[in-house]
């Protein structure tokens, strides 16, 4: 397998007053051809904070992004704007939380996504609308004749997120990166919604780096799972390894907190104390403070992500994985 | 089976106005003829996608939405007409705690007078000194401490705002507490204690929860009863247990299917339901799924009336999935 894109140790802080938060701090992560990579993680975790350091759409009390994030062999990070121009929304395109405040309320939706298509394709209005009405109708907008001149506030939160979806592949580009894009919608259109982007990802080819808080999701979705918390990448593996054997103390707090997976009035298990806001990480393990397994290591260095077993490809940030899933801690 | 808590009939409807006189030219039926029986001490809980009227039924009976017809009854006294001859009185009676816990606390109120201001709705005549005890006591019962009293709402964060909301609910000392979404703005990690600290307050003061969401997987969870509602009318009620294994009405099933869960198969393939609501301004003749159900049939045509599957489980529907016992 080979990655379309690949971040490696990617440092994005923020100036808050005098201090630093560091949002993301040192992470890596491939994000695989063909395949759904997603980044999970509670708010504040840094997630969304590294999918706008990819198109480097950070706002202006961050500091410039350390670390490299390759994509074609080239250094998105270094790239000057006039090159990054041509990624943005061709190659890598993005859909946001919130198709309402997403979208502008005053041109129509066919403007907004010829807007996208004629930046990067000088096309005559004729065949730029044909080509609109025809990605319209495969995200499953019923009259796109109709809708084409429609305003957003006319359209339904579904059908919002199918405008953006549209927008997002009229380029068709190698990478989508989805941020919660089904977040502020109803469960039955949320499942409409994610079927769209998966029958979407297997036509076209698209490789997707997805972002979310739902470990349910992203389950029926990802390819790839990573865990995020304080800014660190504390899990990674293929989605059913993790979802079956979660290794992390954190992965396996997270899960064991879900009301999924306990059938039944039961109570559920809490993880104690509460995350640490970025522009106050202490040395050591991010999670150490919460961990029922903290060691004096943990206060000390901050642990690499290490192999759990010997398949190479389900990773673990913490020093005592293997003897904590060997049961003997 | 007469129940201690009973709303029977409810109708919610907001009057749409329209031209320079304001003239009412139509309602929108947020919640129409809903009849639910409560019994104390239990969690009802009741399900449905945006603007199917769960909220409004909610804020209908603590009197924040017209509570346009129908009956409501608390131990045999008629709450309905509390709400409007003592307000004060009706809420010491029930409470409601809200989805959002930004923006339902007063920004300016020290967080332990938001929640003595609870309290005194109970007993009017206590001093402040006392006031600010009780209050103390029930941020402690809510996992804060005494002495956050003098803090302000920006001070905490999401989830022990929301803890700060189901102290101030609970101070009036009420028989039911409404829990409008309470968990859909918090972390996975947040969500889970806050849950059973209600579990817990549940023992404690035998409270009974009318439990308004759209996440199954903590209804699933939390409740004893379900009412399934789509468009200001129940379309499944009964046991949670009935409803969630054995789910008889179309909408119901597609709603289970459309949960994300983790302990699925990656494979699990199905047809997402098609649509999207409909407008409860102008709400569909005969079935108001028919135009989603892909069983829809000729007699879809006729509305459904509630009917009893055995003597707990009712459902809305012509053709009910009917599983073997």
């Amino acid at each position: 397998m080979t990655p379309v894109l690949e971040i490696k140790n990617l440092k994005t802080y923020f100036a808050m007053g005098d201090k630093t938060a560091r949002a993301v701090d040192n992470i890596s992560l491939p994000v695989y051809k063909n395949k759904t990579t997603a980044l999970v993680g509670e708010s504040g975790s840094g997630k969304t904070v590294t999918a706008l350091s990819i198109l480097r759409l950070l706002p202006e009390t961050a500091f410039h992004p350390e670390g490299k994030i390759l994509f074609k062999q080239q250094n998105l990070l270094k790239l000057p704007y006039s090159r990054l121009r041509h990624v943005r929304g061709k190659e890598i395109a993005i859909i946001f939380q919130e198709p309402m405040t997403a979208l502008n309320p005053v041109f129509t939706v066919g403007y907004q996504i010829k807007e996208t298509l004629c930046a990067h394709r000088p096309v005559k209005n004729s065949l730029a609308r044909k080509l609109i009405l025809e990605t319209m109708r495969e995200v499953g907008l019923p009259e796109p004749e109709k809708q084409y001149d429609s305003y957003p506030h006319q359209l339904s939160g579904g059908m919002k997120q199918r405008i953006m979806i549209a927008t997002a592949i009229i380029n068709e580009p190698e990478l989508i990166i989805a941020d919660e894009p089904t977040t502020a919608l109803d469960v039955t259109i949320q499942a409409q919604i994610l079927y769209l982007l998966k029958r979407l990802k297997q036509q076209h080819h698209t490789s997707v780096l997805y972002i979310s808080h739902d470990i349910g999701v992203v389950a029926e979705t990802a390819d790839f799972i990573a865990i995020m918390y304080g800014g660190q990448i504390m899990e990674y593996a293929p989605a059913q390894e993790i979802i079956r054997h979660p290794a992390h103390p954190y992965t396996r707090a997270l899960f064991a907190s879900l009301p999924y997976m306990n059938k039944g009035r039961r109570r559920l298990n809490t993880i104690p104390g509460k995350v640490a806001p970025a522009h106050k990480y202490k040395k050591g393990c991010r999670f150490a403070d919460r961990c029922k397994y903290k060691k004096d290591i943990c206060c000390r260095e901050n642990p690499a992500a290490e192999p759990v077993d010997n398949t190479e490809t389900h990773l673990s940030a913490c020093f005592f994985t293997r003897e904590i899933n060997r049961g003997k801690i | 089976m007469s129940s201690s808590i009973q709303i029977k009939n409810l109708k919610v409807f907001y009057p749409v106005r329209k031209g320079i006189l304001r003239r009412i030219k139509g309602y929108i039926k947020a919640v129409n003829q809903v009849t639910l029986m409560i019994e104390p001490g239990q969690t009802y809980s009741l399900v449905g996608e945006s603007g199917c009227g769960k909220s409004s039924l909610g804020k209908a009976l603590v009197g924040l939405a017209p509570f346009t017809d129908g009956d409501f009854f608390i131990y045999n006294v008629d709450h309905k007409k509390l709400l409007h001859t003592n307000r004060r009185r009706a809420a010491a009676k029930i409470q409601m705690i809200f989805q959002d816990p930004y923006g339902s606390l007063n920004p300016k109120l020290k967080i332990g007078d938001s929640v003595a201001e609870g309290a005194s709705v109970n007993n009017p005549g206590l001093t402040d000194r006392d006031l600010r005890r009780i209050a103390a006591t029930y941020l402690e019962k809510v996992g804060l401490y005494a002495e956050d009293y003098d803090k302000y709402p920006f001070e905490f964060s999401g989830g022990q705002r929301q803890r700060i909301g189901i102290a101030r609910a609970l101070a009036a000392r009420p028989d039911i507490i409404i829990c409008d979404e309470v968990v859909s703005a918090l972390d996975a990690s947040v969500q889970a204690s806050i849950l059973n600290l209600l579990l817990d307050l549940q023992d404690e003061f035998k409270l009974t929860y009318i439990f308004i969401s759209h996440d199954l997987s903590v209804v699933r969870f939390i409740s004893h009863q379900i009412s399934i509602m789509y468009l200001g009318e129940i379309v499944e009620s009964g046991p949670a247990a009935a409803v969630l294994n054995k789910p008889a009405h179309p909408y119901t099933k597609s709603l289970l299917q459309a949960v994300p869960d983790p302990d699925a198969q990656q494979s699990k393939e199905y047809q997402p339901l098609a649509g999207d609501v409909p407008s409860p301004l102008n709400l569909p003749s005969g079935c108001f799924f028919a135009g989603r159900c892909p069983y829809k049939k000729e007699k879809c045509r006729a509305h459904p009336e509630l009917s009893g599957l055995d003597n707990q489980h009712t459902v809305r529907c012509h053709f009910p999935f009917i599983h073997e016992s």
